[in-house]
């Protein structure tokens, strides 16, 4: 489902290069839930960047779904990001001007789908984390689990092959992180790929795989 | 999508109010003046009262001769005026394809004292076809006739206004005798006051130019105005006409060159104004006044730039997940100019309404600053092309200053803002 060949990713300033992944060779297969773990700093969220395509590497080749990315043109990517991927955060990233519905139906937006289609799909996705008393409520007025809850209906929303989370539990206590992780193992049951990054030796071990980074390069 | 952008719009408008009172200031002031001056112009080029059909006429009203020695000029110097006496009535009125050609020198102050107080109104020398060419309502008598006006007849025309102060409420002011300089003139008519946007025909004291001798300076400089009226609005023809008389007056005369500008629609001669009869181009007039219409909305409008500018950064965390769940860039450029042309647009209808307003509170201060001299209300009512102006002003305003702050909001790159969850 995805295939990293020699990715190297460095980071330039005017005073300082910072090589933030270096010649990472990584394939997840369709299905897997894999976690990938290291210390602050470590290149875990670039690499997520770049398999989501919101980076572009320096070096090497990715293959999402069988297709290589031979172009980064705009439209492509954000089209692929828009069917293939769902990104899940730590720290949600709800629009917070939009109510829980409308920050589900958003990748839905993006597509030339009826109304109504959105509106089932909507309501489908917030059945599965349990959410549909709070579709008119505003991320001001959630709990950090509730927050997370409504990330992962929209990264869900429009059925991706892919789930890239990042850290999704880091910002909630151990009991509704662990609830957030059985959400993203009943997805993954389901057959969804999913790439977590995580600091939480526990809940990695608990997926099928774990990769760990260090110092831009995998270590294991 | 539109409703989500809509809901984002508000939200963001609620939020940030200091932002949206600036914006919304802005631009509301800016399309109160582009409404005022619309509606300003589309009442004085429509024309209304005695002017109705002021569509229908082009008028002449600058020449200018300069000396010439040989056929060539002669030093620098040369005089523009309005148009002569004998030009007007030996040339220019003799122009065959306008149906109606009327001569008269338009309003000039008429300053005199009345019971013990300082008056001051408007005195119009006219020809008799000047009140075919402009549709005046008679409230009581005629205008006096080409036969009249050729002898001199000691006749006057006079407004209500005028009747009213020197008359009281007298019912009939005909056979009464008005003294104007060293004239006694007897009324044959009372008019309606012309309402104030008309620029050509007011006044409050008509009479036949033959009347008085003219300050005429030379035989083409002096100060007539001639208006031509073609019902089927043959203004090219007449144009044609016009200036192979000027041509052939200009070949005739070996001690001057001859210029005549126009005759000119209401619009053009506004356009035109007082420049150069010898050296005008309505071209470059209407190049002149785009632009500067131009830099009227480009000032606001590269302020609520730089303002959109500033606040792009607060918009980084949206744009990021908008990106990341498939938001081409384009599609972001869409969501922020119409943001932005909401932004404009509720801030034009503030300003069509306030335009409105402030039209109602100071018309009478208004139409005296556009030099306009009666007394009558100036007021104004809907007119789709002044909408349809301040729209297009509104949606140019939204363009311009939405555009470039799109384009740079669209190219962010979503990574910087969705590391680690910090902003």
């Amino acid at each position: 489902m995805i295939k990293l060949e020699n990715i190297s990713k460095v980071y330039r300033t005017k005073e300082i290069e910072t090589l933030a992944l270096d010649n990472i060779n990584c394939d997840v297969s369709e299905g897997e839930f894999v976690s990938v773990m290291g210390p602050s700093g470590c290149g875990k969220s670039t690499l997520l960047n770049i398999i989501g395509l919101l980076d572009e590497p320096d070096e090497g080749k990715i293959a999402l779904n069988k297709e290589l990315i031979m172009s980064y043109e705009d439209k492509k990517t954000a089209k692929m990001r828009n069917q293939l991927v769902g990104f899940i955060f730590q720290s949600f990233h709800l629009i917070k001007e939009l109510n829980v519905y409308d920050n589900v139906e958003l990748p839905l937006i993006y597509r030339k789908m009826p109304a109504s289609e959105r509106k089932q799909r909507v309501t489908e996705a917030l059945e599965k984390v349990g959410l549909t008393n709070r579709m008119q409520h505003y991320p001001s007025q959630l709990s950090g689990g509730q927050c997370q809850r409504t990330a992962i209906a929209r990264a869900i929303a429009g059925e991706p092959k892919i789930i890239l989370a990042d850290e999704p539990t880091g910002n909630l206590d151990s009991k509704i992180g662990h609830e957030v992780v059985d959400i993203l193992a009943g997805l993954n049951d389901n057959g969804t790929t999913i790439v977590m990054v995580t600091h939480d030796e526990a809940i990695a071990k608990s997926t099928h795989r774990i990769v760990r980074l260090f110092d831009g390069r995998l270590v294991g | 999508m539109l409703k989500n952008y809509f809901k984002i719009f508000l939200k963001v408008a609620a939020q940030n109010k200091l932002f949206t009172f600036l914006s919304l200031f802005g631009i509301s002031l800016t399309i109160m003046f582009v409404m005022i001056f619309s509606m300003t112009l589309s009442k004085i080029t429509s024309g209304s009262g005695p002017e109705n059909d002021l569509k229908q006429i082009i008028f002449c009203q600058r020449v200018k001769t300069a000396e010439t020695h040989n056929g060539k000029r002669w030093g620098n110097g040369y005089s523009v005026a309005s148009v002569g006496k004998k030009f007007s009535e030996d040339y220019l009125k003799k122009v065959k394809s306008a149906d109606l050609i009327s001569m008269y020198t338009g309003p000039s102050p008429w300053e005199f004292i009345f019971n013990g107080n300082y008056q001051k109104k408007l005195q119009n020398q006219t020809d008799a076809e000047y009140w075919k060419v402009f549709n005046y309502e008679f409230l009581e008598g005629r205008p006096y006739t080409a036969e009249e006006v050729t002898n001199g007849a000691n006749l006057a025309v006079i407004s209500q206004s005028l009747k009213e102060l020197l008359f009281g409420n007298e019912k009939s002011v005909l056979g009464k005798t008005i003294h104007y300089t060293s004239m006694n003139l007897i009324v044959t008519g009372v008019v309606t006051d012309p309402p104030k946007p008309d620029q050509n025909a007011i006044g409050d004291l008509y009479f036949p130019y033959t009347l008085l001798k003219g300050y005429d300076f030379d035989d083409y400089i002096g100060n007539y105005k001639v208006a031509f009226k073609s019902r089927g609005k043959k203004f090219d023809m007449i144009r044609n006409e016009v200036q192979a008389i000027v041509s052939r007056a200009d070949a005739a005369d070996t001690t001057r060159a001859i210029f005549l500008s126009g005759p000119f629609t209401q619009m053009e001669k506004m356009m035109v104004g007082y420049g150069d009869p010898e050296d005008y181009s309505i071209g470059l007039s209407i190049f002149k006044y785009l632009m500067m219409a131009l830099a009227f909305i480009l000032l606001p409008a590269v302020n609520l730039m730089s303002l959109n500018f500033a606040r792009i950064h607060e918009r980084g965390e949206e744009i990021a997940v908008r990106k990341s769940f498939g938001a081409a860039s384009g599609i972001l450029r869409g969501q922020f100019l119409f943001e932005n042309i909401l932004m404009t647009i509720s801030g034009g209808i503030l300003g069509i309404i306030l335009s409105y307003v402030v039209v109602g509170l100071l018309g009478n201060s208004l139409s005296m600053s556009f030099g306009f001299w009666n007394n009558v209300p100036f007021s104004f009512s809907f007119d789709f092309k002044v909408f349809a102006v301040a729209l297009t002003a509104c949606l140019i305003f939204g363009l311009m200053s939405g555009f470039l702050p799109a384009v740079r909001l669209s190219r962010m790159k979503p990574a910087a803002y969705l590391k680690g969850g910090e902003i």
